[in-house]
This record gives C-alpha cells, structure tokens and sequence, in this order.
C-alpha cells in the first residue's frame, strides 16, 4: 500500500520528461504526451505497490484527476 | 431487419476485419484460438461458474454478423457461448487428442451469421492438468479483449480465496458510443490530415518476400525465447536513451526489416490497441488498429539519438491512431493488393503475460490471432522476468526454413545493434550465415600454372602438329600451319615494336587471317585490340590513338583514320616467332565496352584472367580434340574470346561463320550441321529467333552456351523442345575475363527464375547491399566479383577504374569489381540475376520491374517474345509499353484481357505495338532504343466501349451518385467510392449482369475498364462450358479435341492455334458441367460425344485428339464413329494410356482429386502441399486471378468430381480395336518408375506411331508441345485428307 500522488505523478512526470508540476489534476495526460504503451508501462510498474488492486479502470480515464480517483477507490493509496 | 431482434452497424474498426473476411468467407485466418494450460487441482464447478461470470460480462461473445440493406450489420444472439467440459483422461494420448480437437476448430471457417462467434472447451487430461480452449473470431474482439477476458476468468476464480470480485467490464453499448463520437468528430478529420501528410509520396512498399501479399488460410509460426542477457542489454539501453524498451525493439525491428527488403519503400504495420483513455479501454471487443510506420532509420546516427527521434514519432502515430488504416488505404486510393500500406508488422505486447489462477500454475500458448498477409513480429513479455519473440509468417511467401532463418537473423541483429553505437557497425546476417556467403559458396581455389595465354598455344601447336586447327569454308590450317603463319607475322610486328606492354590492333573480318593475326599478336608479346571495321575512320582512328598501337591488321581498303593497315597480302610467309618474355601479369587482350554515357572504355585483360576462364571451361566441360568450336560473335565482343582461343587449349578445332552468318538463322543450322560443330554461344534473344527458325528442328550437338542477356525458363524449355544438345547458361562482364559463373539449364532443371549459378575457378561473388554487406538469401541486392579474372582497370581511366574497382572488404588487398546488376542467392548458393538497376521503372510511383510483365506476356502462349518497357515521349508522363514479336494481323484485346487477369492494373501495358522482329545491335543483342514509339493514346475521359462498359458505366454513376456517367479510365475509389460502396455496386452487377464480380475484383481493378475486361473473363469462363468450345477457324476437316479429367477443353487453345493450316477446331467439353449426370460406363459417354460431333460435322472427314483421359475417349470415339461409318484422318493422344493401366489403381480421394485440380490450372500440386481443402484450392485459385478460379461454385464441385468419376468410367472400361492408326505423343521426361509407352496401345488399333516429347506430362499442352504438334498433326491431318496417311508416317 505505498502508493501515493506524489509518487505517481513523480512517474508520470518522468515517462513525459515533463516537471512534475505540469501534471495538473484536470490536465489531459494524452495532450502532455502520453501514449497507451508508456500508460500500460506505468500502470504495470504501479500494480506491484498496488498489491492486489485493480488498477486497470485507469485506462478509462485521461486527467490525473481521472486516475488518481481509481486508486483512492480501491483505497490502496495513501 | 429480422423482426425480433436489434442490428446494428459495425464499428470502424470491425469493418476493416469484415471486408478482409468479405474477399474470403472460407478463410478461417481471423479465428483467434488459444488455450491456457493449467496445472494443479483445479475445481471445475468453480471454474465453469467463473466462465459463465465472466462471459455474462462479455456481450461481445454472443455477436452475429450479416449483411443487411446493402451493408454489414452485427446483433446479439439470445445466449452466450457455455464452456464444454470435456474428460479426456481415457484416451489413448489426452493430450495429442486435446490439441487435435482444438486445431481441428481454430482451423474451420464459421458462419458469422449462423455461428456463435467464439467458442470455450475444458479438456481434462489428468487429475493435474487441463488445457482451456478459447477461440474468438476476429470480429468479436481483438487480442487485449480475449485477454481481459481470460485474466478475468482467472480473477473470478481466484476471488473465492482473495474475496476481491473485480469490478465488472463497462457495457458493450460504450464501445458504440465512443465509436460514433469518434466518426462524428473534428479529431477524425485532423487525424486524416496527419496520416496523409505521413504518407505523402509514398511509393511501392517493400517486403522480404517477393510476391503479393495476401493472407492464406494458415500462418507458420517460428518461437525464441530471449536470454536474460538479451533483456538486461535492452533495459540498459532503452534506460541510457530514456526511451521505453518496447520502443525500442520496435525501431530495431524495423531496421532489420528495412536491411532484409527489396527494392521499396520501408513501412511497418504496428498493432496498435488504441484503447486508453476511453470508455472501451475495459470492455472486450474488437478495437484494435494498425498503424503504417515508415521507417528507414538513418544507420549513422549514433543509436541513442535514433532511439529518441523514432520514439517521439511513434508517440505521435500512437496519439493519431484512432484513425483506420483501412480508411486511410481508401483515402490514398491504395486500396489494391500491390498498393498496400505497410509490408511486415511489429507487435510489442509487454502486457500480454500468463492469468493467474489461485493454486494453479497457467501457461499460454497462441494457436491463431488473426490474418498474417505477410511477416510478423511479435515481443510478448515484461522483459523484465521474460521475453519471447515470435515469427508468423504467411506459407505463401516463406518456406519454413525461411522463416526460422529470419528468426535467427532477427535476434542477433537486435542483440548486436543494442551493443553497438550505431546500426552501421551491425552485420545483417549471422556469423554463421555470413562465412558461408563469404566464403562458403566462394570456395572456388583451385590450381592454376603461372603461364600465359600464348604459352598454352604454343604448347598445343607443337603437340598436334597435323590435327586441324582453323576452318573457313573450304580452307582449312592446321596446327603446324598455323604456327608457321603466326611465327612469320609475329617476328614481323616484333619489327615494328610490338613486345609486352604494347597494342596491336585488329580489324579483321572472319577468316583464317584473323586467327593467324592473333595468335601472331600474342606471340609478339603484344595485347591485341580488336576494332569494328565497320566504324567511321575517325572513331578508328581515336581508339588506336588512345590504345597506342603499334599496328594495325586489316584490310588493305581500310580507312582507319590515318595509319595504315597492314594487310594479310603483305604479311610475310616465314620468320622465327620472337621470344618476348611475356608473363601471366601482362595484358593479352584490350576490349572496348560502350558506356552509358560518354565514350568507350578500354577494358584491360590480363595473361593471368584469361588463363583461368578458358582453363575452366576446358576443364569444366571436359572440351577436347574431338570438339570444333563454332566462332560466330564480332570479335569486339568478349564471347569471342572463348570462341577464338578455347580451340587451341584444347587441341580442337575453331570453326569460322562466314561474315554476317551470324544473324541468319538458318545459316547457323547450317554451319553446324555441315561443318560437324559440337560447341557454339547464343545471345538469348537470338537464341529465341533461332528456335523459332524450321532449321533449328531437330538439330544435335554436344553444347550450346548463353550469355550476353537472361536466359530464361521458356527459353530452356524450348531449346529442349527442338534442339539436342546441353544448355549452359554463363554469366560475367567484360570486366572480369567474360565469365564468371555457370549455370547447367539442362532439361530437368526446374528453376524458376533460371540462375545465373556458381563462381568458376578462382572467383567470388558477393550480394551485397549499399554498405557492401552481405545480404541473406532471397534478398536483393548489388552483384560483385572478385578473384583472379578481374580487368586490371580501364585503360586511361584511373578515376573510373576507382569507381568500379572497389576494395574488397573481405580479402585485404584484394579488388572487387561493382557489376551495376541487381542479383540475389538461392538457398543453395546459386546467384540469380535480376535485372539491371537501371531497367527497374516507377509508374505513378509503383516500381516495377518490367521482366515480370514480359515473363506474364509470354505465358499466355499469344506471342512469340516481348518486351516491356517505360517511355516518356514528348515528355508525357511515362507509360509502359509492350512490344512483342507476332505475325502481322495481330489484335492486342485478347492479349491485355488476359494481362488485366493476370497482373494488377498498374503493371498492365498502356500499348502494345507489334513487331515481326527485333531490332538488334551489331552485337546480336536487342536494340532497346530501335523499339519505335507507340501510337496512341487514350486520352482522359473517353466514352466507355462496348455494352459492357456501358452498363458498368451507369452503374458507377448510379452507385456513386454522380451527374454523368464516368470515362472508361475512371477509378472507382477516385471517383468517391469506398468499401460500401462497392459492396453495393457488386451487389448492383449481380443483379444487373447475373454475376458477382466479388468485392476483391474491385478492389483489384477499380477502374472502369479493367473491370468490364474482368466481367467480361468470367463471362467467357462461363461461356466456356459449353460441350462444343470453338478454339480456332480455317479450311479443311473438323478437330475435335476430348477433354481430360477435368472435363474442360480450355487447355488445347494453344495446340489449336498452333497448328500450321489453320482448320476449325473444337474442344469437347464434358456436359456434366453445365448440369448434365455422367453416364454409368465409358462406352456411353463415347456415344454421345460421337452424337455431338456427327451434329457439327455431318459429313466429311473427322480428325479426333486427346490429352490424358482425353487421349482414352479419342480411341473409343472412333471406334464408335467408324463404326457408323464414317472416315476418320488423324486420331492423336497426348500422353494417354489404356484401361488397362489404370484398372488395379484405387479410387482417387477428395483430396487427389483436388490436387488434379490445380494440375488442371497450370500449377504444380507438389509445390502447393497446404492446398490440402476445397476451400484451401478454390481460394488459392480465386487469388491467381486463373479464369478456373473465375468459375462458379458449383462448376469447380463439377470438375472435382468429374475428376473422380472418369477416372472410375476408365478403371471399368474395355477398349475395342480401333481399325485404323493411332497416332501416340508419350510425354518422355515422366513416367519415372512406369514403364508406360505407345506400345500398349497396340492391341488395341491396327497401327500405333510413336512421337516422343521432352516433357512433362502436365506440359503436354503447353506451349512447348503446342509448338512441337502443331506442324506434325497439321501434316498428318493434311496427308490424311488427301489419302495419305499411310505414306506420310511410313516416310
């Protein structure tokens, strides 16, 4: 249960190659760059921290805003 | 709509999917099938109520598909699919069972409409293990569908034990709606814009096969598994690069795949799931797309840079890639089978991992995913715990072997380039591959003396003092003469300062003094240069200023330009030869090549080259005293060379053609008969006139050599059609010692395209590509030479010696000469040419190579030859134009509407212009730039032609709504149409013409034309059918040709036309095709063939044939037709034998008889082993565009089981004696194992006389025996009519 914002947007920020503070809660993720494969990437790379949630409804969801809510659903974030 | 239930449109994604099936509804390709392999306890009620679950998610599962109003539509069945749980353990093998039962389903077709469009079984094998079964059409979902569908399977069962239930998929009904949001939205048209400004200009893509690219019904599969070292040298570069590692593989892919390419443009299809960040990213269904890449990586750049530039690409693809690429297709009006978007696809799947199932161990393996048009490449695995790479490829473009070499190639080439700083320092092939390119196939060292040219003369001329040594005409030297004369001549030029390292030129017609004045040059030290007299004095004059030569022999009248020849009249009778030194490093021999550009180059020959070409060929050949080597090419040209020396290496005899005899066919048959030659050179095209000339027929000697241009299959199969003798096709510039490789064409050489072979002694060959590197097998690429028969350069020319003469990156030291000619190696080695780079045209973009339209025009069996080349003139753009050799009334429309057929409508010529013969250039070889402008043209917009067109015409305006009906030019796609469209207007020609074009003939040929043209084949195809087929016209009495077990009599077109004294001819068809039953005994079917050919012939004289069972109804039908009294002239088979051969043999399977199948289409069956359904044959025959594949359903059943049921009439048929003469063609090179000949025939007629052929049974009505029987039957049939028959076959 270590997951927490600060460190996804931290990822996020970093597969963008963009400063964290880009990543606003309703910013769309797509139009700061992000493709489907660098999203699996990410959420592959979250689910170990995730344990045994389900974090695949992220992939419905195109804001930080968006995914941030599916992890705090699933109260494994912190 | 059926009432009852909802339908409703397809996504853009499954349309795409639903017209790909559309062109093939037997195809079951798009059935993706797979199976997780469990081990452990598993509980199956928990399971299956985990199925029913998840399915109960899945909507998709229960789609149908039909059309409906002119358009695809898809609803909802009442049920979903339930999972058969199936207990194997008692079987013999469960498991083997299990795998059979499943490849048995993956591999049928469904009914979309009918079927449930996935199906699930659970086979038990054992307490501990069990294989889950999942197939899914295409259309259903795509391959991250069926894998959330399997993981949540696996999650449902596991949430027993976790007590976590996973949040239900969202409803089907968000796909709809994101997919009309989609189609309805501003992003569509911007992201139109952006993939048309990605393709913008986009040419003829590439693949590393040769050959069209479209889906067979199964795919091979090739599997590696890569090494923790390989994963850990990814993730370190794609870490340094800070690109993602799939990105990464998917650039380094591409590159391989762009080194291993022919000629074309460098795009790559990359599966693209499309699906994140909208309501669909959960939902099980079919969205996947696949997105062009084109790539053809700058090799330089350093790696990581690339790496990046690549990746930011890709993310922008990937942000534009909700857009179809089906669309885009329709969009750049590419939409044909050769104008397709992207060649091999690259598939990275890092998501695609094993499910999980709680207490249970699963494992996946892959049985089907969808259509493989040409190669894939698919990554599965995080690349962290592991990594697979897969190879599926399409069995019509890649043997097996082929494909798992690409496998290999590809891992070393991708573990290489992520070791290396840039892709230029990566080799394409593999250790393994590339010693045996480099040195494998060159391990040509062989033993040579430190001699020269003249040493070996002289050798020979004291040793066979008597024997003869020169013939011209009447006059002939002998070995002691001719030392005598050249000693004299040599110790003369010697006098006037002839030594090594000087020139004497020769200008010498054919004649004893012109092998005189040679040797003598070569005594004297000297190099001889030989020269056209036929040039204007002042050319002459330059070229002995450039070579610095100190004489010239020729001629007294000679005008050379200013120095004075030095006639044979003046030459002295006696002197002692000169001992000048000379060494194997001096040069023997100066011969001037026409550049491309600019003036002639002085190609400079060496003792040492020279030696081992003609010390090879004696050798290889095993040429000796008995031989007498005709010499009939202009001494300018290098063949020469081989002809003028090789005599005296070998202590045989140098034949001398007359001047000009070399362009006169009949002449050369001549010579040869008359003088006893047993060795002689062809050009080929001259070649092609001389088997057509009658004094070629029947002509014997023990060799016959080409070069100079390709040689091809038709070529070998004529030759031996006619002329007794071996065939041996040699390759080399005058660059390096005349020849460089070897090629015996000899009768049972089945290549196809005929190879230029293998190095000859002491020589290299190397394919290889811009960055002179080896490419593999197959692959395209520059030809270059190297070893001892290399020129020493250009005379005078350092800088283009430079150019050409290029170091050797594999021998240090070592010189390579760059041919200009684009080859490529056979698996085994043998190099085959294919064209000159130079020859290689673009027509509205599309490369094309014209040697594959000249090869199609030929088969047709309409002309004699062809040519095909692009012309500009008057600066229009370039156009293709076909030039082929005919008698003078010939009409070009039967000939384009067998080429619409046969090749895409962009190869397909824009004129045809015919031609009784080549123009040729003084050196025999055809005179590209003689070949006269066309007379044309079409110009835009003409009215359309004929009924056909004109339907069609209104049919196009009706379907696209347009103001006016269309010009014949008009392309359909241009003109607005797309997919729907023109399903609605094959739907409108079926009810319109009666026909269904089907939906891939106008993707095929969408213009206006083309299409009528192709209507109209299958018209005729259908009009074929008929019992009585007229195949030719003219005087004299009826032929009537019986058909073979097919029951079609298309085949005899050729023979017909073949014969001499044009005569009305008729094929004899059986009726069963157009519904008729087949009688019960051979005897009855006799009958009514005689009744039929009484009907059109009822008086006179009846000439029958038969080809195969054709041959067997021929006998009885004039048992039958005699016995009614009327005359019969000829009575011929081809290749038939009696009942009585065939009695003890089994019934033919299904499978046999679709094999006869393809046998009837012109295919060999033996290289078509997957073609093992109906279905399978049937599609096969549908894509080659043969008019048999043209042919309804229900005809190609007919044929199938006529196959069958004649061969069963035989096997019960008891011939009666034919009274008369039968007269038997065996097909002489089958029959291996058999011994079936014309005598078995003679119980059976009064009279049997044998003809043997040198083919093969299938051939027996090809254009080869057409051209063999035609003036033999006409003879026949002419004498028969004039009562003769008797005398003609008794002379």
């Amino acid at each position: 249960m270590s997951l927490t914002q600060e460190k996804m947007r931290a990822d996020i920020a970093e597969a963008l190659e963009i400063a964290p503070e880009e990543i606003t809660a309703e910013a769309n993720l797509f139009d700061l760059g992000l493709d489907s494969m660098r999203l699996m990437l990410l959420v592959m790379g979250w689910q170990d921290e995730a344990e045994d949630a389900d974090l695949s409804e992220i992939w419905e969801h195109q804001t930080f805003a968006g995914w941030w809510g599916v992890v705090a659903a699933q109260k494994v974030g912190v | 709509m059926i009432p009852g239930r909802t339908a409703f449109p397809l996504t853009e994604a499954q349309e795409g999917l639903w017209y790909a099936q559309a062109l093939d509804r037997a195809n079951p390709i798009f059935n993706c099938g797979q199976y997780i392999e469990l081990r452990g306890g598993l509980d199956v009620a928990r399971f299956t109520r985990a199925f029913d679950a998840a399915v109960a998610q899945s909507p998709a599962l229960r789609l149908r598909f039909g059309m409906e109003g002119g358009a695809p539509r898809q609803w909802l069945a009442e049920a979903g699919p339930r999972l058969e749980v199936v207990d194997l353990a008692n079987a013999g093998d469960p498991e083997a069972e299990a795998l059979a039962r499943m490849w048995a389903d993956n591999d049928r077709a469904i009914d979309l409409a009918e079927e449930q469009a996935s199906r699930f079984a659970l086979y038990l094998l054992s307490g501990d293990r069990a294989f889950w079964y999942e197939r899914i059409h295409h259309l259903a979902t795509d391959g991250f569908g069926i894998v959330l569908l399997t993981n949540r399977v696996g999650e449902l069962y596991s949430a027993q034990e976790t007590g976590k239930p996973p949040a239900p998929f969202p409803a089907l009904g968000a796909v709809f709606e994101e997919d009309a949001a989609y189609r309805a939205s501003e992003r569509r048209a911007a992201e139109a814009a952006f993939w048309q400004g990605e393709m913008r200009g986009l040419e003829t893509v590439a693949g590393p096969a040769e050959g069209r690219a479209v889906t067979s019904t199964r795919l091979d599969r090739a599997r590696a598994e890569l090494s923790q070292e390989f994963r850990a040298r990814l993730m370190a570069v794609s870490k340094a690069a800070r690109v993602g590692w799939p990105d990464v593989l998917t650039v380094l892919t591409a590159a391989y795949f762009s080194r291993v390419s022919g000629t074309g443009e460098r795009v790559f299809g990359l599966p693209f799931m499309g699906r994140m960040g909208t309501k669909a990213a959960r939902v099980p269904c079919m969205w996947m797309n696949v997105l062009p890449y084109r790539c053809d990586p700058d090799e330089d750049t350093p790696l990581p840079e690339l790496l990046q530039a690549e990746a930011r690409r890709l993310g922008s693809l990937r942000k534009h890639g909700r857009y179809r690429s089906e669309q885009l297709r329709r969009d750049l009006r590419r939409t044909a089978i050769d104008a397709r978007l992207y060649g091999p696809l690259i598939n990275v799947q890092p998501f695609d991992m094993p499910p999980r199932f709680a207490g249970l161990e699963a494992h996946l393996h892959i049985l089907g995913a969808g259509a493989v048009d040409d190669i894939t490449a698919t990554f599965r695995g995080d690349a962290i715990a592991s990594l697979s790479l897969e190879i599926d490829s399409n069995p019509a473009l890649y043997s097996k072997a082929e494909a798992r070499a690409h496998l290999a190639r590809l891992e070393v080439f991708l573990m290489g380039a992520l070791g290396s700083e840039r892709l230029a320092d990566v080799p394409t092939l593999t250790p393994q591959e590339e010693r045996w390119a480099v040195h494998g196939v060159n391990a040509t060292d062989h033993p040579v003396p430190e001699i020269t040219l003249t040493d070996l003369i002289c050798a020979q001329m004291r040793a066979t003092p008597d024997a003869p040594a020169v013939a011209f005409g009447s006059t002939t030297l002998s070995y002691a003469e001719l030392d005598r004369r050249s000693a004299a001549l040599a110790s003369a030029l010697h006098a006037r300062g002839a030594g090594p390292g000087k020139v004497v030129a020769t200008a010498l017609p054919r004649s004893e003094h012109l092998a005189v004045a040679l040797v003598a040059i070569l005594r004297a030290g000297a190099a001889y240069v030989p020269l056209d007299p036929e040039n204007p004095p002042a050319r002459l004059g330059a070229l002995l200023e450039r070579t610095g030569a100190v004489a010239l022999l020729a001629e007294a009248d000679l005008d050379a330009g200013g120095m004075a020849p030095f006639a044979p009249e003046a030459w002295p009778e006696t002197g002692e030869a000169p001992e000048p030194g000379t060494t194997p490093d001096d040069l023997a021999y100066i011969l001037f090549t026409s550049g491309s550009t600019g003036e002639p180059k002085g190609v400079m020959i060496e003792h040492r080259a020279i030696v081992n070409r003609l010390l090879w060929m004696r050798d290889h050949y095993g040429i000796d005293t008995a031989d007498r080597i005709l010499q009939k090419t202009p001494i300018t040209f290098d063949v020469s060379v081989w002809e003028l020396f090789l005599p005296y290496l070998c202590g045989g005899t140098l034949v001398f053609a007359e001047p000009g005899a070399h362009r006169d066919p009949s002449a050369i048959a001549r010579l040869v008969r008359a003088q006893g030659i047993t060795t002689m050179h062809f050009v080929p095209s001259m070649l092609s006139a001389f088997l057509e000339a009658p004094a070629s027929e029947g002509l014997e000697l023990t060799r016959v050599f080409c070069s100079g241009e390709a040689l091809t299959a038709e070529h070998r199969t004529r030759f031996h059609a006619r002329v007794k003798a071996q065939l041996h096709n040699l390759y080399g510039p005058t660059e390096a010692a005349v020849d460089v490789t070897y090629w015996d064409a000899a009768p049972e050489d089945e290549s196809q395209p005929l190879p230029i072979g293998f190095p000859v002694w002491n020589t290299r060959v190397h394919v290889l590509d811009a960055r002179m590197r080896p490419v593999p097998p197959g692959v395209h690429g520059q030809l270059y030479l190297g070893g001892v028969q290399l020129a020493r350069g250009y005379l005078g020319r350092p800088d283009l010696t430079a150019e050409r003469f290029v170091p050797d990156p594999f021998r240090r030291g070592a010189r390579l000469y760059a041919t200009g000619d684009v080859a490529f190696m056979r698996p085994d080695g043998a190099v085959v040419y294919a064209g000159r780079a130079d020859h290689q045209v673009k027509i509205r973009g599309m490369r094309i190579e014209p040697g594959e339209i000249e090869g199609a025009i030929r088969v047709t069996g309409l002309v004699r030859d062809a040519v095909v080349i692009a012309r500009a003139d008057g600066g229009a753009e370039p156009r293709l134009v076909a030039y082929v050799l005919t008698g003078p009334a010939f009409d070009s429309a039967p000939l384009l509407a067998d080429l619409a057929t046969a090749l895409p409508a962009h190869m397909v010529p824009a004129a045809v212009v015919a031609l009784e013969s080549w123009p040729m250039t003084s050196s025999g070889k055809l005179d590209r730039k003689a070949l006269p402008a066309p007379v044309l043209s079409m110009p835009k917009g003409t009215p359309p032609v004929g009924p056909v067109e004109e339907r069609l015409a209104a049919l196009y305006a009706e379907v696209l709504h347009l103001p006016q009906a269309p010009g014949r030019e008009a392309d359909f796609f241009d003109l607005g149409g797309d997919s729907l469209t023109a399903l609605t207007l094959s739907f409108r020609i079926e009810a319109i013409f009666g026909q269904d074009p089907g939906l891939g003939q106008i993707f095929e040929t969408p213009g206006l034309a083309q299409l009528a043209r192709a209507l109209e084949m299958a018209d005729t195809a259908r009009a074929g059918l008929a019992p009585l087929l007229p195949l030719a016209e003219g005087q004299g009495a009826l032929l009537f040709i019986l058909h073979p077990a097919g029951g079609l009599g298309w085949g005899y077109r050729r023979l017909a036309r073949a014969l001499t004294a044009p005569r009305p001819v008729f094929a004899l068809q059986s009726p069963m095709l157009t519904g008729a039953p087949l009688p019960g005994a051979l005897r009855a079917l006799a009958s009514d063939y005689a009744d039929r050919i009484e009907a059109q012939a009822p008086r006179g004289m009846i000439h029958l044939a038969g080809w195969s069972v054709g041959g067997i109804l021929a006998q009885e039908v004039a048992v039958e037709l005699a016995a009614r009294g009327r005359a019969l002239g000829l009575v011929a088979m081809l290749d038939s034998y009696p009942a009585e051969c065939w009695r003890a043999e089994p019934e033919l399977t299904d499978a046999e008889a679709l094999r006869a199948l393809l046998a009837i289409a012109g295919h060999d069956p033996d290289r078509h082993p997957d073609l093992d359904s109906r279905a399978a044959v049937v599609g096969f025959l549908k894509q080659g565009g043969t008019p048999l594949g043209s042919l309804p359903d229900a005809v190609l059943d007919a044929v199938v089981q006529l196959v069958t049921g004649t061969n069963r009439l035989i096997r019960g048929h008891h011939h009666r004696r034919y009274d008369g003469v039968l007269t038997h063609v065996r097909a002489a090179r089958d029959h291996a194992g058999r011994d079936l000949h014309a005598g078995l025939w003679a119980p059976h007629a009064a009279q049997v006389v044998a003809i043997d052929l040198p083919l093969l049974h299938p051939e027996m009505v090809s254009q080869a025996a057409a051209e063999a029987l035609g003036p033999a039957f006409s003879a026949r049939m002419v004498a028969a009519e004039a009562g003769q028959l008797t005398e003609v076959l008794r002379a």
